[in-house]
């Protein structure tokens, strides 16, 4: 925009903020009138099945892309989906939605062609990016062996974007919330996905909830309150 | 609500198809040009509460909006996930806009009107939502009821973290360099509409602030 007209470039701006309420008071009321009662039982508070944590990726709105409508799913987005144990914006994010919200399902969603995930396997000082994207490059280096042995650079991408799904959903089965409320109540459980752009679907990395659960208690069990 | 835990998966699962399918059927390259790249305007920095799903209130499409959702939308000082955000997006993407949007009937900011136990976590989190409420008390307590009390609340939490967000050094250049504009906004849950905070430099003079007429 360097070099525009201030006028100009004034009005650009002013189009696409005006186009964001335009289109809100649309949609708003196109709800209203299909069920004028639909704000009204929004107000009412919310009661999700579902958490979904996954990348802040414009390309995935996560409501729009599983078919689900507002109050139906209690949502994190950040860079590369990751859950890190010491960061307090993600810990509250699952705390109140397993312990207060009683959600059913937790699902941390990734993509291939994830940007964060390219980012953090380039050999480059990123500044406030490092102690963000470290934690995808003790991914790499937890399956070094197995990521090694793809010789194909797309395809082994892909397998760190796969792997990196999987590591963060051990991340969350290690939490107490999830460990205790799953002991008492049978739920939330975790799932990986992974989604791609060039079909638009949803894949299931099948992490198998509960074996996970046990292989990690033998170090990581925060089961007793 | 899905009567078993396996339907609720399933739900979904067949939505994505849905979504995949009718995405197909209305242009066949979406999903090729999705994959070249994104390059959004917008980072919205909102709330997780599942009733603030910014693409579909703001009628946008994939694509369009970059996004971190937290609980009550903070943004804090020393928060690394949403400075790797900002970073992200207004550094290496080039976003134009960075909105901050708050809600009302938002849990965080309720339970930011009192001091109950939340847990250590919640409680950290929500700490400095706390003092806002202490530091605010005397216009809190002129207002009727603890609903307008906590749409207050989220108010001046979208402008406290508009202030953070304006130290971030990603966004201290990018307003200087190119005129990035930083806006809060509050959706109203009660009507679906969206409402800018004039206080966030709505209306004010600096270029590249304004609000719809």
């Amino acid at each position: 925009m360097a070099g525009q007209d201030p006028k100009e470039v004034r009005k650009y701006l002013q189009q696409s903020h005006d186009r964001i309420f335009e289109n809100n008071r649309k949609w708003a009321k196109e709800h209203v009138e299909k069920n004028p009662e639909f704000f009204n039982e929004l107000s009412a508070g919310q009661e999700p099945d579902y958490l979904w944590i996954g990348c802040s990726d414009s390309r995935i709105p996560a409501e729009a892309i599983t078919g689900l409508g507002p109050g139906e799913m209690f949502i994190h987005r950040n860079i590369a989906n990751l859950v890190c144990n010491t960061d307090l914006n993600v810990m509250s994010v699952v705390n109140y939605a397993v312990r207060h919200l009683k959600v059913k399902h937790i699902i941390v969603c990734g993509h291939y062609g994830c940007g964060g995930v390219k980012a953090a396997i380039s050999p480059k000082d990123m500044g406030l990016l490092n102690p963000w994207l470290r934690n995808i490059r003790d991914v790499y280096r937890l399956h070094e062996t197995e990521l090694d042995a793809i010789k194909d650079e797309e395809k082994r991408y892909d397998r760190l974007v796969e792997l990196n799904v999987v590591e963060q959903c051990r991340n969350i089965i290690k939490t107490a919330a999830v460990q205790q409320s799953y002991k008492k109540n049978e739920f939330p459980i975790v799932h990986g996905w992974v989604f791609g752009f060039k079909d638009g679907l949803l894949k299931d990395l099948e992490i198998g909830f509960e074996d996970m659960l046990k292989g990690i208690q033998k170090i990581y069990d925060l089961s007793t309150e | 609500m899905a009567s078993s835990a396996a339907d609720a998966i399933e739900r979904i699962v067949a939505g994505n198809r849905v979504y995949a399918q009718k995405t197909t059927e209305q242009d066949p390259n979406a999903f090729a040009d999705l994959s070249k790249g994104q390059w959004p305007e917008i980072l919205w920095i909102g709330c997780a509460d599942s009733r603030v799903p910014e693409t579909t209130i703001c009628n946008c499409k994939p694509g369009d909006i970059f996004v971190h959702r937290n609980i009550a939308n903070c943004v804090h000082a020393h928060d690394n996930n949403t400075a790797a955000v900002v970073q992200y997006a207004v550094g290496a993407l080039g976003v134009k806009k960075v909105i901050v949007c708050g809600h009302t009937r938002c849990g965080g900011a309720q339970h930011s009107l009192n001091d109950h136990d939340l847990g250590e976590t919640l409680n950290t989190w929500l700490h400095p939502m706390r003092e806002l409420r202490r530091k605010h008390k005397a216009e809190l307590d002129n207002l009727p009821d603890d609903d307008a009390r906590a749409v207050r609340i989220a108010e001046l939490n979208v402008i406290q973290s508009l202030d953070v967000l304006k130290q971030h050094p990603a966004v201290t250049k990018a307003i200087n360099d190119r005129g990035l504009t930083l806006h809060g906004m509050i959706f109203d849950i009660t009507n679906g509409q969206l409402r800018l905070l004039e206080e966030s430099g709505g209306r004010r003079a600096n270029v590249g602030l304004w609000s719809p007429s």
